[in-house]
């Protein structure tokens, strides 16, 4: 049987002004029809790069430098530009990673279905727009022809992902490829969406190579699991073996950073008395205008209390409102509401003093944006110094102290990876001496494997300061992991708050339990 | 510093407007004392002489030479239109940036005031307020940064807006930094690029905004040898003359294209990602 996707010894190149980059080296794998090949691997090491490759979309500096891919008997590198536009979409479909970025937002999400299969099925509009409704309908989408008026921004983002996915099923290619198509996404809505993949494939025994950073998820959805390391292909197994037999380092360490709510890397309790309490803390944006109503507030009158040296999760789906809680704690977000700190109560932004700003710190989702570009690492250190007290020449210590060398203090943040640039957020935070560091989706945006590292530093840190920490995050293992309570929000409300012990129980919220469903447990 | 000029330098752009500026620099300073004749010296047998040996760039209804007048005239165009552009920039970047910053209500309110000036138009502000204040280099100079200031503030505050939104603004308040930390340190460094882009073609518009005001009899004054006033009195012999149009409007042309080509080359020194 001809596998229906075939890349053989494909090494790629960057060239650049200083030497080329190695991107690909002597990849080989083989999808047979109906077959998922999850490909696994952390950022830079080179799998959008593949993908890309096969969509015959790379960048001009890009040099194949030996190797072939074919898609069934055709060889996609001797493909001529027109030649191409039949190939993409009609036989290699591709569903790419940010929703809200791959549909055009001016257009209608009709206009966009049916301009594909008018394209590539030369379909008449009539038939298009019959078929683009019977599809949309298929994906799950609730009035699929309502849908179709509608412009991408007045849909949600699952809802974006299915008209995607429905675009590419639609043209019923031989292949698909998924570079993380469910990252952007938040968990609950990832998980309906890896429901319908796996439902779609059953229907239609697409071929499919599924791209992604999580080894967890990708051992749900595939059959075979390949995985990738700085451009080679270091262990390929099927996807139920790799999570209890990796033989390959790099596979195992990604395998064991792999959160797992029963492994608890926390066993110390927290202090008796009480930090900050926060009680009904409401933050409205946006006020109502002459015609019209407020918006609804982002948090509804909730209260939090956090104990000295506790690590508090809270968690919820986007738009749940964990963010705006941390915003009004830290005195970003106009609130109503009290909270108690030390003794010391606030009722607004005005009444955070010093002391308070010192005592609770804030560290973000993006380390791209927390880190002023135009500043380099020891300005941004220096600076919580010189407003809490402190000595300049603390900064390598500072450094040190995540890990980091001091020489890192002249370099600039672009200079840095993702990993590194969290790490001198966190410094900054500790910098201060706080006595409560509020951690917002702070491993979101890293790998797997850093992700751990991350989170080890922040408990090594603990261990040291006895700070306690409000750990906001959409990742329900890795807080059953590290957190004594957890608190799950959702529509600005705390549905539940639980210590850590009682999530298996049954008196659980079922919203929590459908959050806890929804969290990819490792298979294994 | 240096740092900077090395990565200027760098980049074709930057390399060439600077060795261009250092042209116009170098007519700036010693203008009078290269120039081969003087800029008032009238010579009645050489009126409308074409450009050749005796007068390189040809000579004007009064047969003075061209040259001549645009050497010393670099002193009274280029310096002016540069003051008045940067003064301009920097008040309506810091009135950008501050109105970003506060938000809300206190941005509205400079920003609708901003636009109730922008109404009225560049030359009608300028020739206003020259009026008012009286005729004279300087008395231009400000007329023309206050007719720049509104819509530098606007470009100013659409990048800020962005920048306001970036999680080290927000941590920046959040350990409670002052106003002028935040606006000058975390902010105004992210939005220099279209700041220096926008008032490196403002130069341009400066010169010309000086020579209408000349034109129109409040700017500079004749015989002065200024480019804008070079060029109006040169229009009329447009078809008898027309180098008397053409060097002039070169100059400025010239003068404006290196002052951009150093806005793209300060633009991409000033981005440290940039750095090779």
């Amino acid at each position: 049987m001809i596998p229906a996707l075939a890349i053989r010894n494909y090494t790629l190149d960057y060239v650049t002004a200083a030497e080329p980059v190695h991107v690909l080296h002597d990849i080989s794998l083989e999808i047979m029809p109906g077959e998922v090949l999850g490909l696994v691997g952390e950022s830079g090491s080179g799998k959008s790069s593949l993908a890309w490759a096969l969509m015959r979309h790379l960048p001009d500096n890009a040099r194949e430098v030996a190797g072939s891919l074919c898609l069934g008997d055709i060889d996609l590198q001797r493909l001529s530009p027109r030649e191409l536009t039949k190939i993409r979409g009609r036989r290699l479909g591709m569903v790419f990673q940010d929703p809200s970025t791959s549909l055009n937002p001016t257009l209608t999400v009709g206009r966009q279905v049916t301009e594909t299969l008018i394209q590539h099925r030369g379909l008449k509009p009539r038939d298009a727009d019959a078929l683009a409704i019977d599809l949309l309908g298929h994906v799950d989408l609730n009035n699929p022809a309502e849908i179709m008026r509608r412009y991408p921004h007045e849909i949600s983002g699952g809802e974006k992902q299915r008209v995607i996915i429905a675009t590419a099923f639609g043209c019923r290619p031989d292949v698909i490829l998924f570079d993380e198509p469910t990252t952007a996404l938040d968990v609950i809505t990832g998980a309906r969406i890896l429901e319908l993949f796996a439902r779609l494939r059953r229907e239609t025994s697409v071929a499919a190579l599924y791209i992604s950073h999580d080894l967890a998820l990708v051992t749900r959805v595939a059959d075979r699991v390949a995985v990738l390391e700085r451009g080679r292909l270091v262990e390929q197994a099927p996807a139920a073996d790799i999570f209890r037999a990796p033989r390959h380092a790099n596979t195992r360490a990604l395998v064991d950073a792999v959160p797992r709510p029963e492994r608890r890397l926390v066993h110390d309790k927290p202090r008796d008395q009480v930090l900050l309490a926060a009680s009904d803390i409401e933050v409205q944006y946006g006020r109502g205008g002459l015609f019209r109503d407020p918006p609804p507030p982002a948090t509804k009158k909730i209260g939090l209390e956090i104990r000295g040296g506790e690590i508090l999760g809270l968690v919820g789906e986007s738009g749940s409102g964990k963010s705006s809680m941390a915003r009004a704690l830290i005195g970003l977000a106009r609130f109503s509401g009290k909270i108690s700190f030390d003794e010391h109560e606030i009722h607004g932004m005005s009444d955070m003093n010093a002391a308070y700003r010192r005592d609770v710190q804030i560290i973000f989702q993006h380390p791209d944006s927390s880190l002023n570009p135009r500043h380099r690492i020891d300005e941004i250190l220096s600076r919580p110094l010189k407003l809490y007290g402190g000595h300049l020449g603390d900064i390598p210590d500072l450094l040190n102290q995540v890990r980091l060398p001091a020489s890192y203090a002249n370099r600039w943040p672009h200079q840095l990876s993702g990993g590194e640039k969290q790490r001198i957020a966190i410094a900054r935070a500790f910098a201060a001496r706080p006595k409560l560091v509020i951690c917002d989706e702070i491993t979101a945006p890293l790998d797997v494997s850093v992700q751990a590292q991350i989170v080890e530093l922040l408990l090594a840190l603990r261990e040291e300061t006895g700070t306690a920490f409000l750990f906001i995050t959409h990742d329900l293992n890795l807080i059953r992991q590290i957190a004594h309570r957890i608190a799950v929000m959702r529509r600005g409300e705390v549905v539940d708050l639980l210590a850590v012990e009682d999530f298996d129980a049954d008196h659980v919220h079922p919203y929590t339990r459908e959050l806890m469903a929804a969290s990819p447990v490792p298979v294994g | 510093m240096t740092e900077l000029f090395i990565r200027l330098m760098r980049k074709p752009q930057g390399f060439v407007g600077v060795v261009l500026l250092a042209l116009i620099a170098s007519a700036c300073l010693f203008g009078p004392a290269l120039a081969p004749y003087a800029p008032e010296k009238i010579d009645f047998l050489g009126r409308f002489r074409a450009p050749g040996w005796q007068n390189w760039l040809g000579a004007d209804q009064f047969g003075r030479d061209i040259l001549s007048r645009l050497m010393v005239g670099a002193r009274s165009t280029v310096p002016l239109a540069f003051i008045a552009t940067f003064v301009g920039s920097a008040v309506g970047a810091i009135i950008g940036v501050g109105s970003a910053y506060l938000g809300g209500r206190t941005d509205e309110a400079i920003m609708r005031t901003n636009d109730a000036v922008m109404a009225i138009p560049g030359l009608l502000m300028a020739l206003l307020l020259v009026s008012t204040l009286g005729n004279g280099a300087g008395n231009a100079v400000i007329a023309i940064a206050v007719a720049f200031a509104p819509g530098m503030a606007r470009v100013t505050r659409s990048a800020a807006l962005n920048v306001r939104n970036q999680d080290y603004v927000k941590a920046a308040i959040a350990r409670g930094e002052g106003a002028p930390w935040i606006i000058f340190r975390e902010m105004l460094p992210n939005v220099m690029a279209p700041i220096v882009i926008e008032s490196t073609i403002r130069v341009s518009f400066a010169i010309m905004l000086f020579a209408t005001l000349s034109f129109l009899g409040v700017g500079a004054q004749p015989p002065a040898s200024e480019w804008g006033l070079m060029v109006a009195e040169a229009r009329q012999y447009m078809h008898q003359a027309p180098w008397g149009l053409i060097a002039p409007s070169a100059a400025i042309a010239l003068t404006a294209i290196a002052f951009n080509l150093l806005g793209d080359g300060l633009r991409d020194a000033l981005n440290p990602k940039d750095e090779q």
